[in-house]
């Protein structure tokens, strides 16, 4: 039997470190395809302005890169240390993504990265450019890989559990990577990443025209990433609601947990706008509905309904029942494999296998588990309700908050004088903060609200852990937490440092001799009249 | 008030094409509209500096300051 701690601490370790990750990864993956925009004009145009405004942000983006590698690195070795069973339980599946992603797309980015960096002198504008574009799909890529294995344990497609070697195996790569919840999780990340990236070079450019530094660049770079980052909002908002309903389809615990549904209700229900979910008592306290608001947002219809807690919970008890015999099957098969007798009464009831796994955390014997050792075990299905349900409302306020930016902001760049809006270069700084945040509660809600399964529906969480000592856990995690706090501190500095000292003065035409640029003489001469 | 309406405009448009985009497919074909999305934003980025560009060279026209070459 795992000891419960020890889950609990493994859980909190990959939560700290995938969040931690997941702090460096959205920026990669957006202004990667920032840059190959940036270059597309230099290569188009020739103008000079746009291969030092390429260079600058490269190399902005190189230190992002680096320190994202560093920390997704070790998040691989955690599913062997932390999660052993797991890894065990579905190695034959979630090994094959993990291991396209380190092969293929990490490769490729690694790679080309080496010839995006040293190539500007080696390789032709044609190819430097392609160089680029390579990156930035690279980066993408391996966000795909990884989230189609998330994927897989969000609604487990394309395997199947043989009881025989007591492992789920693959059974079609096919439906594995155009799973449903997959494709859509991977363009609602992938595009975050452009709003990310967006939103950073916005409110970079918006510190230099404050300052009225390189001011030919920063304007530049604002009018590129609030173009790229008005178009990507939509996209983000767009897919997100799609992953919503695919999500709330496979995961209905985690469709009531987002919207603190305690009770089913009939069509059209309500959308709790602002509540206090209690998961004691199971109820939401002072709160603020919109009537038919959630039947429209969750199954796009007026008299659709979603199952409540309540209901989902009669069903979990149903599940658990259905699911003992499997597991008392399987206990059969392990001691004697050719059972034929188990084995059918295995594939009577498999469907269910994973909540028969549910009640074995009370009853060592599931077969004598008791009705309050299956109601407590079906109580559990339900995630923690109060942190899903905020996470998912900050997210989408943020993301809303982040269109309304974008249009302002394309409206004062699109007339030509944004570095005249003070007031709105301000906000677009203090804006930078915004889309980490966001990204950051988007994984809590997947997460989270995917709970108490590692894979949804086979796999419990509490099985799923290695069986480290308290100790070894709390002495790995602190580890974990100090270095990557330092990998933070170290990034923050080198970015501050970089954008500090700004373009390199030997490329940009700025600060290092008389300005030739007669618009940006022009600008300047307005600024001090402005003073 | 010209601000505030031409914002209001866009957010108007901006709420209807994510409507549109939701009624018209949950389940999409989310990769293909990826790689199309992508290069479209791409392009429409990169033409925005474009724009940035002809937009100072006009009034640089305008004011009579001469040619920009940045």
């Amino acid at each position: 039997m795992h000891d419960i701690n020890v889950v609990d601490l493994s859980r909190l370790q990959f939560a700290l470190t995938a969040l931690y990750h997941f702090l460096f990864v959205p920026l990669t993956l957006g202004l990667s395809f920032l840059l190959a925009a940036m270059e597309t004009v230099y290569v188009t145009t020739g103008k000079p302005i746009y291969r030092e405004i390429t260079q600058f942000w490269s190399k902005l983006f190189l230190i992002n890169f680096a320190l994202g590698v560093a920390t997704g690195l070790t998040m691989e070795f955690e599913f062997g240390t932390n999660w052993s069973f797991y890894s065990s339980f579905v190695g034959d599946i979630f090994g094959a993504p993990l291991a396209i992603e380190g092969l293929m797309a990490f490769f490729l980015e690694a790679t080309f990265i080496g010839l995006m960096v040293f190539g500007w002198k080696r390789l032709k504008r044609g190819q430097h450019l392609a160089v680029t574009y390579m990156v930035a799909f690279g980066s993408n890529l391996s966000a795909l890989w990884i989230l189609i294995a998330n994927s897989f344990m969000q609604t487990p497609t394309g395997a199947s559990f043989n009881p025989v070697t007591m492992r789920m195996e693959l059974s079609s790569l096919t439906e594995l990577i155009f799973n449903h919840d997959a494709q859509a999780k991977f363009v609602h990340t992938s595009i975050a990443g452009y709003v990310t990236g967006a939103i950073f070079v916005a409110g970079v450019s918006a510190w230099y025209l404050l300052k009225r530094r390189h001011v030919e660049l920063a304007r530049r770079s604002f009018r590129m990433a609030v173009l790229f980052g008005v178009l990507a909002t939509a996209g983000v908002i767009t897919l997100g609601d799609a992953l919503g309903f695919i999500g709330g389809q496979a995961q209905p615990t985690k469709l009531a947990a987002m919207e603190g549904l305690w009770k089913s209700e009939p069509a059209p229900m309500p959308f709790n706008l602002v509540a206090f979910p209690s998961q004691k008592d199971q109820v939401n306290r002072g709160q603020l509905q919109v009537p038919y608001a959630l039947s429209l947002l969750v199954t796009h219809s007026m008299d659709g309904t979603v199952p409540g807690v309540d209901r989902l919970e009669l069903d979990a008890i149903a599940r658990i029942r259905n699911g003992i015999p499997a597991v008392a099957a399987l206990q059969s098969l392990s001691a004697a494999p050719g059972d034929a007798a188990a084995l059918a009464t295995f594939h009577a009831h498999e469907k269910d296998l994973g909540y028969g796994f549910l009640v074995q955390r009370y009853a060592a014997d599931v077969t004598q588990a008791t009705d309050a050792q299956i109601a407590t075990a079906a109580r559990e299905t339900i995630p923690q309700v109060a942190p899903i349900f905020w996470s998912f409302r900050v997210m989408v306020l943020m993301g809303l908050l982040m269109l309304a930016y974008f249009v302002l902001a394309v409206i004062y760049s699109m007339r030509n004088n944004i570095e005249h809006q003070r007031w709105f270069l301000k906000i677009a700084v203090w804006m930078i903060p915004v889309p980490f945040l966001a990204c950051e509660m988007g994984w809590l809600v997947a997460e989270l609200g995917r709970q108490p399964w590692t894979v949804y529906g086979m796999l419990p969480t509490w099985m799923s852990a290695s069986t480290h000592g308290v100790g070894y856990m709390i002495f790995s995690l602190v580890g974990f937490v100090g270095l990557y706090t330092a990998f933070i501190i170290a990034e923050m500095y080198l970015m501050v440092r970089a954008i500090r000292i700004g373009p390199d003065a030997s490329h940009a035409g700025e600060g290092a001799g008389p300005i030739t640029d007669t618009s940006q003489a022009a600008r300047l001469a307005g600024y001090a009249q402005e003073a | 008030m010209k601000t505030f309406l031409q914002f209001i405009l866009f957010m108007v448009i901006a709420v209807v094409v994510i409507l549109m985009a939701i009624v018209l497919g949950e389940l999409g074909a989310w990769y293909f509209a990826w790689l199309v999305g992508t290069g479209m934003i791409v392009l429409i980025t990169a033409a925005g500096g474009a724009l940035l560009d002809a937009q100072d060279e006009h009034a640089a026209h305008e004011a009579g300051i001469g040619s920009v070459d940045a």
